[in-house]
C-alpha cells in the first residue's frame, strides 16, 4: 500500500515520525545484541529489535522508541528492555532539567520475550516505572500500528501511557487468544475464530470502550499528524486512574451469562463511577482458601481467617506498615481467579487501596511502608477479562505501586509463593526491594511451560533444555537469584513454615529492607546494582545503559 | 541454528559501515564494516541448517561482481538466495549513499 505506516519496519517507522534530523542511539553497529538467544539456538538481531531515535516531531524535541514486531514478535528481552529504560530515564532527566523532550513509543510487541522470560518481566516493570515518572512532566504517547499489535506485559505498559493511538490493523490485549485457549480451554476462547478475535481485541471495539483513544488511517501523514497533535494538546486519558469506574462496572456485571460484545458496550456506556473504599481485612470465623500468601498475610498482620469486602484482596496496617495480599477464593464469583490469579477486580481493588494509602499520607513527612505479600500464580485467563480490558486492571495496580514508591513510600515485595507473569507485574515488580523464600515450591516466570512451549514453537523438553543454559528461562527461585534482582533470598524457611519465630525473622528482614531504602532514590536501580547483577545477572543491562547514556547528547 | 564462516580474496576497501534489513521470517540483516585486513571475512548466523553450499554460491557470485574488502555479519532467519542477494545489493547501494 502506498504511504502505509504499518508496512514499514521499526527503523523506518521512527524515521517517518521524526523530521529530517533523526539520530539513532545504540543502533545495529554498536554490537549490543542479546547474549541469551544464541545459546538457545535462536538467531539474534544487531539492534535486539528496538530502535531508539532522537530528533524533532514538527519542530518539537522528541525521543521515538520503535519496537520491531517482525523480530521475535517484538518481545522484550534484557537488551531491548534496557535500551528502552535507559532512553526513557535520560528523557526524564532532561525534562527534569527543563529541557523538554517528548517520548513516543511505537508498540508492536507480544510482550515479554519468552526466551528471556524473567528479564522481560523485570525490564517491563522498569519501563512502566520510567513512564509513570515521565508523565509528571510530559505526555508519553503510545502508537500501536499493527500487525502484531500490543500484548502481554507491554499492554499493561500501554494502559499506563498518556494517550494511545492505533490503526485498525492492530489488536490490543493482555493474553493472546492461543494462550487463553491453552490455559482455560477452547470454550473459553477459540483461537481459530478470527472474527471473534478481531471483534473483541480489535481497535474498533477498544475505541468504543475506552481502551484506545484514537483510531487513525494507516498512512504516514495521518499517523504523524495524530502523534504531533497529541503532543501539542498534551493529551492524557488517565486510563489507570478510573479505578472507581471499573469497580462500579464490575458491581453491575451479570456473571450468570457470558458477556458479549454488544452487551459490554451497553454496560460500559451506562456505568457511573461510584466511590469505592476497600476496608481493612477483619477476623473471620471460617478459614479462607488455603494459600501461602494468605498464611503469611494472616501471620504478619495477626488477623486470623482474614476476610474483606473483596474476597481475594486483603490489606491491613500493622505496626505502621500497610500489608497487601492477593489470595485465592475457591468460591469466587469470577471463575478465572479462583486459584489466586490477578483478575479485573484484584487489579482495580489493589489500585484503590494503594492510591488511598498515598492520599492519606500525602501531607506526612514519613510515608508508610507498603508490604506486598506475593503469591500470584498468574493473571486471569478469560474471555470476559480480555473484553473488559484486564491489562488496564493490572496497569492500574502497577501504576499505583509505582506512584507510591515515587512519592516516598518504601514498597517491599515479600515472596513466599508464586510470582508469575502479569500477576507479578501488577503485584510485586514495582517494589524497591524483593525478599523471597528459598523454597522449591515457588514458581517465578512469565508463562506456564505448556503455553510458553506453544508460543515459542518448541516442545516442553526443548524448553526445559533451554532453561539449563539461560537462568532467566528457569522457573525456580534459585535461578532467579542469579539475575541479581533480589534484596534477599531467605534460606531455611519454607513457604508454609510461618512459625512465630520465622514470622519474627521475616519481619526483621522486611524492616532492614525498609531501612535500606532511606535516603536512596525511589527508582528501581537497586536491581542493576547488587553484586550479582553487576557481576553477571544484569551485565548486558549495565552495558546497554552505559552506551545509551554516552550517546544521548 | 548454524554458524558459517567464509573468507574471500577481495581488493576494494569500504570506507564506512552500513546496515540493511531485519531478522524477520524469511529475511535477514546484513552489516558491512571497514577492515584493515586484506581479505573479506563473512560471519553468518542462520536459523536454517544445512545450506553451507548454497551460501557459498550466493557469496561467490556477489564478490565476483563487487569485490569489496570488509568485515561482514549476517543474521538470517530463513531467507531464500534471492532475498540474500537483494539485501547484499541494497547494502552496496547504502555504501554509495552520500547521506
Amino acid at each position: 500500500m502506498k504511504n502505509s505506516f504499518v508496512e514499514l519496519r521499526a527503523r523506518e517507522r521512527a524515521e517517518a515520525l521524526l523530521d529530517d534530523n533523526a539520530r539513532e542511539l545504540v543502533g545495529p553497529l554498536d554490537n549490543m545484541i542479546s547474549p541469551h538467544l544464541e545459546p538457545q539456538g535462536i538467531v539474534p538481531e544487531s539492534d535486539d529489535g528496538v530502535v531508539l531515535m532522537r530528533g524533532t516531531i514538527n519542530g518539537k524535541n522528541a525521543l521515538v522508541i520503535s519496537i520491531e514486531g517482525k523480530f521475535q514478535g517484538g518481545g522484550i528481552g534484557e537488551v531491548s528492555g534496557a535500551k528502552i529504560v535507559a532512553a526513557l530515564e535520560k528523557a526524564l532527566e532532561d525534562n527534569k532539567a527543563g529541557k523538554t523532550i517528548y517520548p513516543v513509543i511505537i508498540l508492536d510487541t507480544g510482550g515479554v520475550r519468552l526466551q528471556e522470560a524473567n528479564y522481560g518481566l523485570l525490564s517491563i516493570s522498569e519501563i512502566q516505572n520510567a513512564v509513570i515518572a515521565l508523565k509528571n512532566y510530559v505526555p508519553v504517547i503510545g502508537l500501536v500500528p499493527g500487525r502484531v499489535g500490543s500484548f502481554g506485559g507491554m499492554s499493561i505498559t500501554a494502559s499506563i501511557l498518556s494517550y494511545l493511538i492505533a490503526t485498525k490493523k492492530a489488536r490490543i490485549a493482555l493474553n493472546g487468544p492461543e494462550v487463553i485457549e491453552q490455559e482455560a480451554g477452547v470454550r473459553e476462547f477459540d483461537s481459530s475464530d478470527k472474527d471473534l478475535i478481531w471483534n473483541t481485541l480489535g481497535t474498533k471495539q477498544r475505541l468504543a470502550t475506552g481502551l484506545v483513544d484514537e483510531v487513525v488511517e494507516d498512512t504516514i501523514d495521518d499517523i504523524k499528524k495524530s502523534v504531533s497533535d497529541a503532543i501539542d494538546a498534551k493529551k492524557d486519558a488517565h486510563r489507570t486512574e478510573k479505578v472507581d469506574f471499573y469497580l462500579s462496572l464490575l458491581d453491575k456485571l451479570d456473571l450468570s451469562k457470558k458477556l458479549d460484545i454488544d452487551g459490554y458496550r451497553k454496560l460500559y456506556s451506562k456505568v457511573e463511577a461510584e466511590k469505592h473504599v476497600i476496608d481493612d481485612a477483619v477476623e473471620g470465623t471460617e478459614p479462607g482458601t488455603k494459600s501461602r500468601g494468605r498464611l503469611w498475610f494472616e501471620k504478619l498482620t495477626g488477623i486470623n481467617n482474614a476476610k474483606s469486602s473483596v474476597s481475594t484482596v486483603l490489606h491491613a496496617e500493622k505496626d505502621g506498615k500497610e500489608y497487601v495480599a492477593i489470595v485465592p477464593d475457591a468460591n469466587n464469583k469470577f471463575p478465572r481467579v479462583r486459584d489466586g490469579e490477578v483478575g479485573l477486580e484484584e487489579g482495580f481493588a489493589v489500585a484503590s487501596i494503594v492510591n488511598k494509602v498515598v492520599a492519606d499520607d500525602a501531607d506526612k513527612d514519613v510515608k508508610r511502608p507498603i508490604i506486598m505479600v506475593v503469591d500470584v500464580p498468574s493473571q486471569a485467563y478469560g474471555y470476559q477479562e480480555e473484553l473488559i480490558g484486564i491489562h488496564v486492571a493490572l496497569g492500574s495496580s502497577a501504576a499505583a505501586y509505582a506512584k507510591a514508591r515515587q512519592a516516598g513510600h518504601p514498597v517491599i515485595a515479600f515472596i513466599p509463593g508464586d510470582a508469575v507473569s502479569g500477576g507479578f507485574l501488577a503485584h510485586g515488580l514495582q517494589s524497591n526491594r524483593m525478599i523471597a523464600l528459598d523454597d522449591t515450591s515457588i514458581t517465578i516466570q512469565a508463562m506456564s511451560k505448556a503455553s510458553a512451549a506453544r508460543i515459542t514453537q518448541r516442545t516442553i523438553a526443548e524448553l526445559e533444555e533451554a532453561t539449563k543454559h539461560v537462568p532467566a528461562m528457569a522457573y525456580d527461585i534459585d535461578n532467579y537469584e542469579k539475575l541479581g534482582a533480589l534484596y534477599k533470598l531467605v534460606k531455611g524457611i519454607g513457604s508454609y513454615d510461618a512459625t512465630d519465630e520465622n514470622v519474627a525473622k521475616i519481619n526483621s528482614i522486611i524492616d532492614d529492607a525498609i531501612q535500606s531504602t532511606v535516603g536512596k532514590s525511589a527508582d528501581l536501580h537497586f536491581r542493576y546494582e547488587t553484586p550479582i547483577a553487576i557481576e553477571s545477572g544484569r551485565k548486558a543491562t549495565n552495558a546497554v545503559r552505559k552506551a545509551v547514556f554516552e550517546q544521548w547528547d | 541454528m548454524e554458524k558459517l564462516h567464509y573468507k574471500f580474496e577481495t581488493k576494494n576497501p569500504i570506507q564506512k559501515p552500513v546496515h540493511i534489513g531485519v531478522v524477520a521470517s524469511g529475511d535477514l540483516e546484513v552489516i558491512f564494516r571497514p577492515t584493515d585486513s586484506d581479505e573479506t571475512v563473512v560471519n553468518i548466523v542462520t536459523g536454517s541448517d544445512g545450506f553451507k553450499e548454497v551460501w557459498k554460491n550466493v557469496l561467490d557470485r556477489f564478490f565476483a561482481r563487487y569485490p569489496i574488502q570488509a568485515n561482514i555479519e549476517i543474521n538470517d532467519f530463513g531467507s531464500t538466495p534471492g532475498v540474500v542477494n537483494l539485501r547484499l545489493t541494497q547494502a552496496m547501494e547504502a555504501l554509495k549513499d552520500e547521506k
